[in-house]
């Protein structure tokens, strides 16, 4: 009889399940918690940076893969969208599905050429791809996509009735989405494939060693990541109504880097934290220093140079990030509260 | 057509001055150091500056430039990079683009976002094959070739840089033989730092100085270092004025597609590779 370790049981402790109700539950407060903060305006785009953001843990975090060109996903999600909202018919359902579809059919393309890559060269390969799929957009394609000026678009209401450019509801469609999309990662990154996953992170020769495909599992979660990453792209579609290559610009990546590791990469709640505290920085900051400036009557520099700091500030003493931090701390609490 | 080599020789030549500090630190420390953008941005505005100072004397004004950054090089080094060593490459790219972002928002606040066009300083063309040929074009290619060639110099001769060359080759062997590797590094960092602030300020003339220019050339940069083989001298040069050529024959024809296609070399480059260097 042949050990097949690919067979093993993807199942879910039973334990797990109602932890997992828990936190969706204290997630989903959170959002409200944080519409009641601010406006609820802002909190359909703040859903879609979370999601994207999640995709990006599940590449970088848990498979140690960074890349520097996730954001072409995102981009081809909201572009595929876009263009169906205009060529195609209006249905939101039928956009986000073509957006998925276009997303998914590249990772899968693209993943067998990047993921024989690692390290920089990953990080720099996938940022080239990026490049050329902005420039696509940008210029070759500008006759369907109209380049520079964007495009606009509009999609009938969900069932007839939801209108996504409602603010409560878009961000209840949005923040529903999140909570699925965080399901499906809790699920997937505490199964044996997640296991596998993060044990490819940590040294992929020895898994490889046990007689695991790795380049299969990378590619599978590579796909995974990616059409995610298209799903956050999708929605923006759907809640702006309007894309422009801003969506697919390289730059748009470190947003979502800094964010993950801001939180603490490798965990999904270090990723949400991370995103929210990293919209914090980069929009209320903005706000708030003018004001300050003009309080203490002294020329503040802008929020990129805050940013800066609190990312040297990672590097060099907070490690992990905010939820790496704090865990850290809780662990070497406890032993004085627990000796036996 | 010759103005299209004339120019795409220019542009190779630039992101070789740029691409040199950029292939060291990934050769010795694989390190993807996006502080060097800073470096490069922060060079051109001090020397616009100083400009103004010294009466519109070009090379006066290059040379208070340089010596300027020396120090904030070395600030970099010492407490940023250096504190890098042995990290994983995720946080040495957060911990240098942290840098980046300060040194860009400090420009901004000092400077203004407004792009500064710099003069020619030689200001003579000389017509070739009926068309109008700057010499300041053809001084930057020479002076690219000359450095070039004082590099080589220096790696070969000079202890530091044969310190240097041996460490990129094996930075731990290096250090079994005694040889703070560190120290010698840090040397050379300056003088890559140095030697983006040169590129920088060649440049300014043929485009202007805005906040972002560093971040728009270190992607290109990436590329050149990709595709001289990370952190091989040699593999730079070539590389960066191919890159230079493939932009300028590219941008001739369908000029959107200049930066683009240098993506795709480096993209054909790292799948036609037979080995992972890293």
């Amino acid at each position: 009889m042949t050990f097949m370790p690919e067979r093993a049981a993807f199942s879910v402790q039973p334990a797990a399940r109602g932890a997992l109700l828990r936190e969706i539950a204290l997630l989903a407060a959170g959002l409200l918690l944080l519409a009641l903060v601010i406006r609820v305006h802002w909190m359909a785009d703040f859903a879609v940076f979370f999601i994207l953001v999640l995709s990006f843990d599940l590449l970088y975090g848990y498979m140690g893969h960074l890349s520097f060109g996730h954001m072409l996903y995102f981009g081809a999600g909201a572009y595929g969208a876009a263009l169906w909202l205009v060529y195609g018919n209006a249905s939101a359902w039928a956009a986000l599905a073509v957006g998925l579809a276009a997303a998914a059919g590249m990772a899968a393309l693209l993943g067998g050429v990047v993921l024989r890559t690692r390290g920089a060269s990953f990080a720099l390969i996938n940022m080239a791809f990026n490049e050329i799929g902005h420039f696509l957009v940008q210029s070759p394609l500008a006759a369907y996509t109209l380049g520079e000026d964007g495009l606009s678009c509009t999609a009938d209401p969900l069932f007839g009735a939801i209108s996504l450019y409602e603010d409560r509801w878009a961000f209840a469609f949005c923040g529903a989405v999140l909570l699925a999309v965080y399901a499906l990662l809790r699920l997937l990154t505490r199964s044996p494939f997640g296991l596998l996953v993060r044990s490819i992170r940590e040294n992929e020769s020895r898994v490889r060693f046990l007689g695991y495909d790795t380049f299969r599992f990378k590619w599978i979660a590579f796909v995974i990541a990616s059409t995610i990453a298209a799903l956050a792209g999708g929605l923006f579609t759907l809640v702006q109504g309007f894309v422009s290559p801003r969506v697919i610009s390289p730059f748009g990546n470190v947003d979502v880097i800094f964010a993950v590791l801001i939180g603490g990469a490798g965990s999904l709640a270090g990723a949400l934290i991370g995103a929210a505290a990293f919209l914090a920085i980069k929009n209320f900051l903005p706000v708030i220093i003018p004001e300050l400036s003009r309080l203490l009557d002294v020329k503040l520099p802008q929020w990129e140079l805050w940013l800066g700091v609190v990312l040297l500030l990672i590097v060099f003493s907070l490690r992990g990030g905010i939820v790496g931090t704090v865990q850290a701390r809780l662990r070497n609490r406890k032993p004085a509260g627990e000796a036996q | 057509m010759i103005q299209t080599v004339v120019y795409g020789l220019t542009i190779g030549a630039i992101l070789y001055f740029f691409s040199v500090g950029l292939a060291l630190t990934f050769g010795t420390m694989h390190i993807i150091n996006f502080a060097h953008g800073m470096v490069y941005t922060l060079g051109v505005y001090l020397f616009i500056t100083f400009l103004q100072g010294v009466g519109q004397s070009f090379l006066l004004a290059l040379a208070a430039s340089l010596l300027a950054m020396l120090p904030v090089a070395w600030v970099i080094e010492r407490f940023v990079i250096r504190r890098l060593y042995g990290e994983s490459l995720d946080y040495a790219i957060i911990a240098t683009y942290g840098v980046l972002l300060i040194g860009t928002d400090a420009i901004k606040m000092i400077w203004g976002t407004t792009p500064y066009p710099v003069n020619d300083p030689v200001g003579i063309a000389v017509p070739l094959a009926g068309m109008d040929l700057p010499v300041y074009r053809i001084a930057v290619v020479l002076s690219a070739f000359a450095l070039y060639g004082a590099l080589r110099a220096f790696f070969r001769r000079s202890l530091v840089g044969r310190v240097v060359t041996a460490a990129l080759e094996d930075a731990d062997g290096v250090r079994c033989l005694g040889i703070d590797v560190d120290r010698h590094f840090s040397i050379v960092f300056v003088l890559g730092s140095a030697l983006a602030v040169l590129g920088g300020v060649l440049y300014a003339p043929i485009s202007t100085a805005d906040p972002y220019m560093g971040f728009h050339i270190l992607l290109l940069a990436f590329a050149v270092v990709i595709v001289g083989g990370m952190g091989n001298l040699n593999g730079t040069f070539f590389a960066a004025l191919a890159l230079g050529m493939v932009m300028a024959v590219t941008g001739r024809f369908w000029s959107q597609a200049a930066n683009a296609m240098v993506f795709v070399v480096m993209a054909l480059v790292i799948l036609l590779r037979p080995k992972e260097a890293h």
